[in-house]
């Protein structure tokens, strides 16, 4: 079914992944005076001018606001609570474009002396998580051959005569994560297979000459 | 219940009584008790359908969990309509399951099941029933749910056939519903449906 409603108002703008991220946007932390943020709060009951400043979600003038890409207007108590019930499907509740905790953008009045973002405050913001990139693939310099950086040398012989030296590259078992250049493993490493591509080749001088 | 499920509900009960389509008539919702927890629904048969001139009751649950999770809404009126059960009245809609989305509201709600009325779905049914019928028999299922909005939700004008029908399986000793739901499954055969009653 896909029959859906939506406010007149709402512009419905398909805003998605397009924007630079405010992980890393900093704010003057001087957390000292009123800690309240938007002056008139519990938004009364006939005050149809403060509509345009509403929560999308609660519906109350929005506190600590914060603003999507998409440029709709949330408390970030209110849109945190969205983000984590649907932690797998971050959606914009008024027009369903991708939204996530990194691409809204808090909004500061005059009025609000506090001017921590207000990401910060409810919910502690998570610290950031730092995977150390794959390794460049490649350790088997020998020969000079494999200095550029992925040349990787595969050797192989099918049914002659016993099939010793299939490949190279997987001897010991080691060849999943090569090591760092500069370690004595990768030192090892290096020789280990200058040696192999030695005997390698003596081999082939062999197959052929004699 | 949450204080911002109420803070919103009492805001969105006020917003559907006020909004145009409450002042046309076409939706309303009306307290069922007193602490918002559940609602009753009100909604008009859209022009130019089979429901036109009728009025649809439905209740309506607000969660613990609103606006984060949909409210619970079903037909308490019975409607023949190839996404609402002809049986409990269960809705298969969307946005009242996984594409519900925290900025809608009960007035949104209301205006999408209208939609529904209009612009049924009948390759997501909810009533396998009426949703064959609607695909292979297209003018009957006009003709059926025209009816069921005369006996059930205050359309003045039904087809005498049908009545004639129906009085004949209720001089059997079967029950008025009951007869209706049988002779609507049944493409209004009354046969198969004193077989299917009897059987």
């Amino acid at each position: 079914m896909t029959v859906v409603v939506l406010e007149e108002d709402s512009t419905i703008t398909m805003a998605t992944a397009r924007a630079p991220t405010a992980s890393d946007s900093t704010h003057s932390d001087n957390s000292s005076s009123n800690p309240s943020g938007g002056g008139a709060e519990g938004g009364g009951d006939d005050v149809p001018d403060n509509s345009n400043f509403e929560c999308n979600i609660c519906l109350d003038t929005a506190k600590d606001a914060v603003i999507s890409m998409c440029g709709h207007l949330f408390c970030w108590p209110c849109l945190h609570q969205w983000l984590e019930t649907r932690p797998n499907h971050q959606t914009c509740p008024v027009c369903k474009a991708a939204i996530s905790r990194d691409k809204v953008i808090p909004l500061y009045g005059r009025g609000s002396g506090n001017q921590q973002d207000p990401r910060d405050k409810l919910p502690p913001r998570p610290s950031g998580q730092r995977t150390e990139p794959e390794p460049q693939g490649g350790f088997m310099p020998g020969l000079g051959l494999g200095e550029a950086g992925g040349f990787q040398f595969h050797f192989g012989i099918g049914a002659f005569p016993f099939g010793i030296f299939t490949t190279f590259n997987n001897w010991g078992g080691a060849a999943a994560v090569p090591p760092a250049p500069g370690t004595q493993q990768y030192q090892e490493e290096r020789f280990l297979s200058q040696v192999l591509m030695a005997m390698g080749l003596l081999f082939l001088f062999w197959l052929i000459f004699v | 219940m949450a204080n911002i499920a109420i803070q919103r509900i009492k805001r969105e009960f006020k917003e559907v009584i006020k909004s145009d389509e409450a002042q046309k008539c076409a939706i309303n919702v009306e307290l069922v008790g007193d602490d918002y927890r559940e609602l009753r629904g009100e909604i008009a048969g859209p022009p130019d359908t089979p429901y036109e001139g009728a009025t649809f009751q439905l209740e309506i649950k607000v969660p613990e969990t609103y606006p984060f999770n949909p409210p619970k809404v079903k037909f308490v009126t019975k409607i023949w309509h190839p996404n609402i059960s002809s049986v409990t009245g269960a809705i298969c809609l969307d946005i009242l399951k996984d594409q519900w989305a925290a900025a809608m509201t009960l007035r949104t709600v209301l205006l999408s099941l209208q939609a529904l009325l209009a612009a049924a779905e009948p390759d997501d049914p909810q009533d396998a029933v009426v949703a064959k019928q609607f695909k292979e028999n297209h003018s009957l299922f006009l003709q059926t749910a025209q009816y069921w909005s005369h006996v059930h939700a205050g359309v003045p004008k039904g087809n005498s056939e049908f009545a004639k029908k129906v009085r004949c399986l209720q001089d059997m000793g079967v029950g008025e519903h009951q007869a209706l739901v049988a002779l609507s499954s049944c493409n209004w055969d009354v046969d198969r449906a004193i077989e299917q009653l009897f059987s």
